[in-house]
């Protein structure tokens, strides 16, 4: 890393550590990474000339302008050398199969931002609990910002007896059921960490076995990711109560936390006893929802697309304008799923029909 | 505001259930009630449509048939018509398309139903309209007469306004019954031309239904689609696939897919003079129905060498969809209409990074976007809503090479060029999939009796019955007058 970006990852770190929370910190440490960005990353600097937002231009962290996260699959968004990148995190590149890139010369700033906000909305005051894990390892899955999002909870704030129970094969699901069984005898608190759809699979085994658990009191839930149309898709609602109704623990201990590949933030909410729940970030993240089209905020109360400004993101570009559909709410946001490709109205061929046609023929 | 929808013979008095579809305008908000038949209804309603359409629909002569739909299109013409206004009040708020719009577009769509379009459109099918009324003398010998379906079972999709039209009338003319199922997009036209159609002529009263089900309802589709002699559906492939696997092999599939269109402008009408009404024409097939039908272009193929250059077309292209866009706004999109814009529209922005020849003109709030992707070739769709691309080519001829692949999908070509090359390109698009070939600015309003899909879309519906000459000959052997 050069001394450059030495110094803004410094003051990223401080700001994160820092107990300003006002609009102005905010304000300015946006417009600081904002120029640094504009000047460093070339194609982002493209972008923002042909948005006609130049550092002149911008005097508010909401005049920042956002960057579409199919961005990252076209464009090389990195300040810094992507070839001395510590890592660089994937999407999962559905369509196309082109994924996604995005650069972290140094992970320590996504380790602070993930375990500063972690402890203090998921370990519920614990320093460690005893964890499983329903997602594969960092070895086994290089490039996914979730398995290293996970392996930074197990090594960090997991206890010694804390085991991964998905590989490569899938969910293992004898050593899981034992597992569980181990932890409801013992009466220690647990915490049960995974992708969404593989909690799915448990709650498939374990009607087939029509077995459930009492996890004891205390105990956690994080899930994370949705269906991703690996599992069954439930209803939220339904979800929260198999997870619930099979595991023992109340919903009001089921977190769901919401992150994206392209983020170094990730949100969470306070239960999911009513859904949709509300998520909301620390400090260094603000989110506004946005008509996608003008990109101007839509009313309070209305939908809208979700745009964050995550300033943990010092490296790529602070500002993403996601592919998620949300409202705002007085204690942060609404999420109400992706927004789905709109369905044509006319008999007009869609875009979607057209390439899949496309593929078929060649 | 509430509205009934659909039409439904007499099939006593029966509690019908009704389905509410809300549709929210700009300052009203309309629910229509769309009838939702239950198994005995609907067998007892298609009882009635094959008993009326064999005793009462094939009796009727063609030119009485013409005489039902002229009154009633000649009434629909008329703007003191509360059917008429009824139309014009609501189509906008379910459509979400701008009220003048609507208004023009109606009209225009009408006038191709009049009675001089209909028999035009018998002659181009049949030649002699009177086969669908008795057996014709054939000059091969023998006589021939063309007799309809008596259930045509008609899936109309989209939400043009008034489109389930053409396959009614259609089904009308060849003295078929009818039983239609409204899209959920535009539920309403259908139902009323029914019930006008029935006031016309009451003696129609249970030739023809117009109800709703829900898309993909195996049961439902299976048990009507057993019962009927022809199915006929719009709609997507995918939507399409699926009515077809349950219709029985003994039944007529007749399905319309959606299609790409496109424009070919040629270098010879970019002089200063004539491009600015090019370029308006142009501008007009775009915002017709915000390009949702399947004659709407996507790209536009300019030829370079004129006075205007395509990058120069473009332009003045942008300029003409500001000026339609104040006097005809866009329907306003839903957030996820608008998210797909913005997508398509940010993957061609940043396609400039690689391609310094592009460039993206778009309306602040999205209300129009143009593409100028230089020689980027390809034809790709567009997203819609007033999005086009303008591309590039040296020769007319280029253009074939960037539609080859999607041979299935094209429809439509609007076209500005010399006789010349009219004719020389039409037989290369013909060749590469392309059946219809009209005049840019005319791409939304396909002539009476045109070839829907390439499709002779009466004589597709009817079944020809030959008396050959042999029976004659033998019948003759066996008069009363015989020697």
């Amino acid at each position: 890393m050069n001394e450059l970006t030495n110094e803004i990852v410094n003051s990223v770190l401080h700001f994160i550590k820092n107990i300003d929370h006002s609009d102005e910190a905010f304000n300015d440490q946006a417009l600081h990474l904002f120029n640094y960005q504009y000047r460093n990353n070339l194609p982002y600097q493209m972008y923002c000339r042909q948005k006609g937002k130049t550092p002149r231009m911008v005097k508010m962290w909401k005049d920042i302008p956002a960057v579409p996260i199919n961005a990252f699959k076209e464009l090389t968004l990195s300040c810094e050398d992507p070839e001395k990148a510590e890592d660089v995190f994937m999407t999962s590149g559905t369509t196309k199969g082109i994924r996604g890139k995005h650069f972290h010369p140094t992970l320590e700033v996504y380790n602070n931002s993930m375990l500063l906000n972690f402890k203090e909305r998921f370990m519920n005051g614990h320093d460690r609990m005893r964890m499983g894990i329903l997602f594969p390892t960092e070895e086994e899955m290089p490039n996914s910002s979730l398995s290293h999002y996970l392996a930074l909870a197990f090594k960090e704030c997991g206890t010694s007896e804390s085991k991964y129970f998905v590989n490569n094969e899938g969910l293992q699901v004898e050593q899981l059921l034992a597992e569980l069984e181990r932890v409801e005898d013992s009466g220690e608190r647990y915490a049960l960490l995974g992708a969404t759809f593989s909690f799915v699979h448990l709650f498939e085994e374990l009607h087939k076995r029509g077995k459930s658990f009492q996890l004891p009191k205390g105990s956690r839930i994080l899930d994370t990711g949705g269906f991703k149309n690996k599992s069954k898709e439930l209803r939220l609602e339904t979800f929260y109560s198999e997870l619930s109704a099979l595991l023992g623990v109340e919903k009001s201990t089921c977190i769901n936390m919401y992150g994206m590949t392209e983020l170094s933030t990730q949100f969470y909410d306070f239960g999911n006893e009513v859904v949709p729940s509300v998520k909301r970030g620390p400090h260094w993240i603000r989110t506004r929802i946005v008509n996608p089209l003008t990109g101007e905020d839509v009313a309070k109360g209305e939908r809208g697309v979700l745009v964050h400004c995550d300033l943990a993101n010092f490296n790529s570009v602070t500002t993403i304008l996601t592919e998620d559909l949300g409202m705002e709410n007085e204690d942060g946001f609404l999420l109400l799923g992706r927004v789905q490709g709109a369905e044509a109205k006319g008999c007009s061929i869609a875009v979607d029909e057209f390439i899949r046609a496309a593929k078929g023929s060649f | 505001m509430k509205e009934i929808a659909g039409y439904l013979p007499y099939i006593g008095d029966e509690e019908l259930e009704y389905k509410t579809l809300t549709f929210e305008g700009e300052d009203e908000k309309l629910e229509v009630q769309v009838p939702v038949l239950t198994k005995e209804q609907m067998d007892k309603v298609v009882e009635n449509v094959k008993q009326a359409s064999a005793n009462i629909l094939k009796s009727i002569t063609i030119s009485d048939i013409v005489q039902v739909i002229n009154t009633v299109i000649e009434q629909l013409l008329d703007r003191t018509n509360r059917y008429r206004q009824k139309a014009e009040k609501l189509l906008p708020i379910i459509t979400g398309y701008d009220e003048e719009l609507v208004r023009i577009g109606l009209t225009g769509y009408l006038k191709t139903f009049r009675k001089q379009n209909l028999q035009r459109f018998l002659v181009e099918d049949f030649g002699n309209p009177l086969l669908l009324d008795d057996f014709q003398p054939r000059s091969k010998r023998g006589f021939s007469k063309a007799i309809g379906p008596n259930v045509t079972v008609q899936i109309w999709a989209g939400n043009v306004p008034a489109l389930p039209l053409w396959s009614l009338i259609s089904s009308l003319l060849v003295k078929s019954g009818s039983i239609g199922k409204v899209p959920s997009a535009e539920p309403l036209f259908a139902g009323w031309f029914a019930k006008m159609l029935v006031e016309a002529e009451p003696k129609l009263a249970d030739c023809l239904a117009v109800v709703w089900w829900k898309g993909g309802d195996e049961e439902k589709e299976r048990q009507l689609f057993q019962q009927a002699d022809v199915v006929l559906a719009y709609g997507g492939n995918e939507s399409l696939e699926s009515i077809k696997s349950r219709v029985p092999i003994t039944t007529r599939f007749l399905p319309f897919g959606h299609k790409i269109s496109f424009g070919v402008i040629s270098k010879m009408c970019l002089d200063s003079r004539k491009a600015w009404k090019t370029i308006h024409h142009a501008a007009y097939d775009v915002i017709r129905y915000d390009q949702q039908g399947c004659y709407s272009p996507h790209v536009f193929y300019v030829q370079n060498g004129g006075n205007v250059s395509p990058r120069e077309f473009a332009r003045y292209l942008a300029h003409e969809l500001e000026g339609f866009e104040k006097r005809y706004p866009r329907r306003v999109l839903s957030i996820e209409e608008g998210a797909s814009l913005a997508e398509w529209r940010q993957k061609e922005e940043f396609s400039m990074f690689s391609n310094r020849e592009k460039e993206v003109l778009a309306e602040p709030s999205g209300a129009w976007t143009v593409v100028y992707g230089g020689n980027e070739g390809e034809l790709t769709p567009s997203c819609l809503n007033r999005v086009i691309k303008v591309i590039a080519v040296d020769e007319l001829n280029e253009v074939i090479s960037y539609i080859e692949t999607y041979r299935s999908y094209l429809q439509t070509v609007g076209i500005t060029s010399t006789p010349n090359e009219l004719f020389h390109l039409a037989d290369l698009l013909g060749k590469a999939g392309v059946t219809r070939i009209t005049g840019l600015g005319s791409m939304t309003s396909p002539e009476a009796g045109w070839h829907h899909d390439g499709r002779c879309n009466l004589l597709d519906l009817v079944n020809m019955v030959d008396i050959e000459h042999s029976a004659e000959e033998y019948a003759e052997s066996l008069a009363s007058y015989v020697d």
